[in-house]
Parts: structure tokens; sequence; C-alpha cells
């Protein structure tokens, strides 16, 4: 017997209804153990993100410089 | 029982409802939010007035919860060292941008998690890979880690004032952490946290209490003026610090991991929207009153530089008494606790998230334990280095401000490039003046964390941009 099934017997016929009832089909915990695909980044998104890199090295830096200086 | 159509939307909807036996698999999680969206449901098929008030109290929480949790211990430390150091003036109407910067951002979460019922987290990941993913994780944990020390520092200092041993003061703190937890409902840990969260606008009468010069105060939130000593580094620290009292990291994850795990849908967006705002205008009372309650120690001149929360309180008795500086302890006291309770849940959101375990409120403990366990470690962690003696508090406050607002610049890009994907927003993508706001905020705060990079690696060159 699954997890899943398992836990389901706990749940009455009552509960499922209100589940059904109330929840939109995404909001199901089973759904969304489903994950989106990864997204396809064109030119200017992929340059984003190599900019995104670069900013965070620049800052990593400056944030280790300011914590050094001051450490001295 | 039979399962729901199957509609074929999108392409990115069509994942599998059945389990093997062909039917759906409830959990407690499904049974715990159905019976909140049941009561939702209720109120919307009832027209009255008094059933549109009712549905505006069942789907508020997220948004006031964010952004008075981002009033935290720090923050309203921030703006008590902006009152003391530059009274009534520019820094008003700064504060009061902030926060409209503050909304532009969270709004985005409310409508990439309605649209979506993912977390933050789970879509970099998704979206982006497991770098972006990890990265996000990895760097918001650390964030929220150093942010819940200062937590913990604020509410070890506000009941400092009332005589409290340090040693008594953090584990109350994580004794209210555990209390908002037991019940494993979301619903009653957010009620609970926003019975708490209310206390915030404590700092409303302590300010009412220095009887401010309501004229300079509107005179400052139409000309921004006066600005004492003019622009300097000084100035754009304490901008930069402002800025990270009111825009960080966690509240982007926070906000849309609690909109799914609340099980607010796209019908919800306007009312999440009403959330977010009534979250941001009381959020901004709170940060400015508590301005106006500091800014007669600039007027008297008193030096609060490296002021912590009690000394604050201590430094104000003169002005509003006893009851009324006792009154800014309990408001960093609570400060302190609702912000520990929100960031470190969305520790635990983003870590579950990105490493595929269960992560809802709603879970029992048995089903959620590296849940549980990771949001009461990172707190628990935090509040034990606090106990450290001789640790440079205030230092740490800083240096805290300042790493939010450098990583904020990459989870806003995450968040505009997924809030405009098509793919995952259908017709809820950003319209273009939403975007062009959102750049406005995106480029404002790149810009701070730059100019900060520049007045520490090249002091000249800050000087010839105007700074001295």
């Amino acid at each position: 017997m699954t997890k899943a099934k398992k836990e389901r017997i706990a749940f009455d016929a009552s509960e499922e209804q209100l589940v059904l009832a109330s929840l939109e089909r995404d909001q199901l915990t089973e759904v969304k153990k489903h994950h989106f695909p990864r997204r396809r980044l064109k030119g200017f998104q992929v340059f984003v993100l190599w900019a995104l890199r670069i900013y965070l090295l620049f800052m990593i830096a400056v944030v280790i410089y300011q914590v050094w200086s001051s450490a001295h | 029982m039979r399962p729901p159509s199957r509609r074929q939307t999108d392409s990115l909807s069509n994942a599998p409802v059945e389990t093997v036996s062909g039917e759906i698999a409830i959990t407690h999680e499904d049974v715990d939010r159905a019976h909140d969206r049941a009561r939702v449901s209720d109120a919307r098929a009832n027209k009255s007035l008094f059933s549109r008030v009712y549905l505006v109290w069942l789907l508020i929480g997220p948004g006031v919860l964010v952004m008075l949790g981002e009033n935290d211990g720090p923050s309203m430390l921030s703006y008590a060292a902006t009152g003391s150091r530059y009274g009534i003036g520019f820094f008003i109407p700064f504060v009061l941008l902030t926060f409209i910067m503050a909304l532009v951002v969270q709004e985005m979460t409310v409508r990439l998690g309605a649209a979506t019922q993912r977390g933050h987290a789970e879509l970099i990941f998704d979206r982006f890979g497991p770098f972006w993913g990890w990265f996000s994780m990895i760097d918001l944990t650390i964030g929220n880690f150093l942010t819940l020390i200062t937590e913990f520092i604020a509410i070890r200092a506000g009941l400092g004032f009332f005589g409290v041993p340090p040693w008594v003061a953090v584990l109350s703190a994580l004794a209210v952490l555990y209390l908002a937890l037991v019940s494993h409902r979301y619903w009653t840990w957010e009620r609970l946290t926003l019975a708490a969260a209310a206390f915030n606008l404590i700092f409303v009468p302590v300010a009412l209490l220095t009887h401010p010069h309501w004229r300079s105060v509107g005179a400052a939130l139409i000309t921004w003026k006066p600005l004492p000593g003019g622009f300097s580094k000084d100035t754009l620290l304490i901008m930069l610090a402002d800025i990270g009292a009111t825009v960080t990291p966690w509240m982007l994850f926070f906000q849309q991991s609690a909109t799914v795990d609340k099980g607010l849908t796209k019908r919800d967006i306007r009312f999440g929207r009403i959330d977010t705002a009534l979250g941001a205008a009381l959020a901004a009372a709170a940060a400015i009153a508590t301005i106006l309650a500091a800014a007669p120690l600039f007027t008297r001149h008193m030096s609060a530089e490296n002021f912590q929360a009690a000394e604050f309180a201590q430094a104000l008795v003169p002005v509003i008494g006893r009851w009324g500086a006792a009154l800014f302890a309990l408001g960093m006291i609570e400060a302190g606790i609702v912000a520990s309770i929100t960031i470190s849940t969305s520790s635990a959101y983003a870590f579950g998230e990105v490493a595929r375990r269960p992560h809802s409120l709603n879970i029992p403990w048995a089903e959620g334990k590296a849940f549980y366990s990771v949001l009461f470690l990172c707190a628990a962690g935090a509040a034990a280095i606090v106990l450290i003696p001789g640790l440079p508090l205030v230092y740490v406050v800083l240096v805290v401000n300042v790493i939010a607002v450098l990583a904020m610049p990459p989870a806003l890009v995450f968040l505009f490039m997924l809030v405009n994907d098509k793919e995952l927003m259908g017709d809820l993508v950003s319209p273009r003046w939403a975007n062009a706001l959102a750049s406005c905020v995106v480029v404002l705060l790149t810009a701070a964390g730059v100019l900060f990079g520049i007045s520490v690696v090249a002091p000249r060159w800050f000087e010839f941009l105007g700074g001295h």
C-alpha cells in the first residue's frame, strides 16, 4: 500500500468531497508535486543572468572589503 | 471519487492528477486548506456588506504579515536612528516612497503565487535551473539567519529595558515562535501572528506622546526638506538602511509561499492587493511614527549614532516619560518576535521548495519534520548566537541591512522575469505600466547598491558624484 493511499484512508468521504469542491485542481498537493519545465532563455535573458553573476561577484567583493576594513 | 477533468489550457498545467489507482491522493494539507477555502466560498456567495467585510478578513494575511514583519527590530532601530539624526524632514517622504516600492514588488508575488500555486524558490529552481535555485535558497538562508540574529538582539534589548535577563528574553521569544506553530494549521498560525503584528502600531501612540509638529510633517511630505548636513556618505548609508528596512528578499519568498499556503487563487488576487496595500499603509504609519518618536533626540542634539533598542527607550524617558519609553521598548520586542516568526518561516518554505520536501504550515509534524526543523533550528541558532558575550551587535545590524540591499537586485530580476513569463502566468503577466513601475524600482534598488559599493571601494569617485 502506498503512503498516499494509507493517508487517504484516514479521510472520510465528506472530507474528500470538501477538498474537491473547495480546492482548484492545481492547489492539490499531488498536482503540486509535478514541476514546471526549465525555461528556454533567449539572448537578452541570458545577458541579464550573466550581468547578475558579475554584479554578485562585485558586490560580494565590496561587502568582504567593508568587513575586512572595519575589522582593521 | 471521480478525478476532476483534465483541462488542456496550456502546456505547463498538464501534470497528471491521478495516482496509480486512478484516484486522487488527498493529503492532510489539502483537507485543512479546503476547510479554509470553504469559508471563503460561503462568504463570497453572500452579497451582504457584512459578508464582504468578512471576506476581506478571511483573505487578508500574507500582505499584512510581510509588511509588518519587515518592520522588524533592525528596521525600527534604523527608523529611530533616522529620526534622531535628521529629525522631521527628507526621510519622512523617503520612507513613504520605500513602502510604495515594497507595495509594487509584493503585488507581483501575490499574482505569481495565485497563478502558479508554487513558491518563489521553487519557481526559480524549475524555470532557471538548480544553480539559481540553490543560489537563491542559500542566499536567502544566510541573509535570513543574519537577520534573525538581529531580531533576537532587538528582543533581548527590548526586554532588557524591563530588567529581563538575556537568556530569559531569548527563551521567551522561542516559546512564542513555538506556540504559533503548535497547531499545525496555517490559519491559526496566521491569526496568532497577525494579532502579535498589530502591536507594531504601538509606535503611533509613542509618536503622539512627543507632540510632533504636524505642520513640519506636512511640509516635509511636500518639499522633501530639510536634509540636515546635505547629501553625504552617511546620508547614503542611512538611505540604504531605510531601503533595506522596507524591501528585502525574504519578503518575496515569504509572501509568495504564504499566498500558496493560504490557498489564494486567481479569483482572490484583488483581495491579495488589498491585503498588501493595507499592510504597507500600516507599516508605513508605524515607521513614520518611529521617526517622529525619535525626532526630539535630534532637536535636543542627543547623539544616537550607536544606540540599541533599549538605549533609544532610555533616551526618550525625559521626552515621553517612563510609560512612553516602556511602550517604545515593547514595540521593539514585538518587532523582533513577529519578524523572527515570519523570517524563519520563509527559510523553511524555501528549503522545502528547493529540497522537494513537504512545506506547509498545514502539515502535521510527522509529515513535515524537515520543514519544521529548519524553521525552528534557524530561530534557535540565531537566538543562541545572541547570547554570546561581546558580540558587536550594532555592526551586525548594519551589515544585515547592507547585505539585504545587495541581494535584492537578483531577487527582483527573477521576480520580474517570472511575472512576465507568459507560459506560467497566462493572462496575468504584468501589464506595461506595472512593468514600467517595477523596472524603476529594480533600477533604483540596484543603483542604491552600486552607489554604496562606490562609497566603500572608491570614496573619491563618490565625492565626485556629489557626496562629501
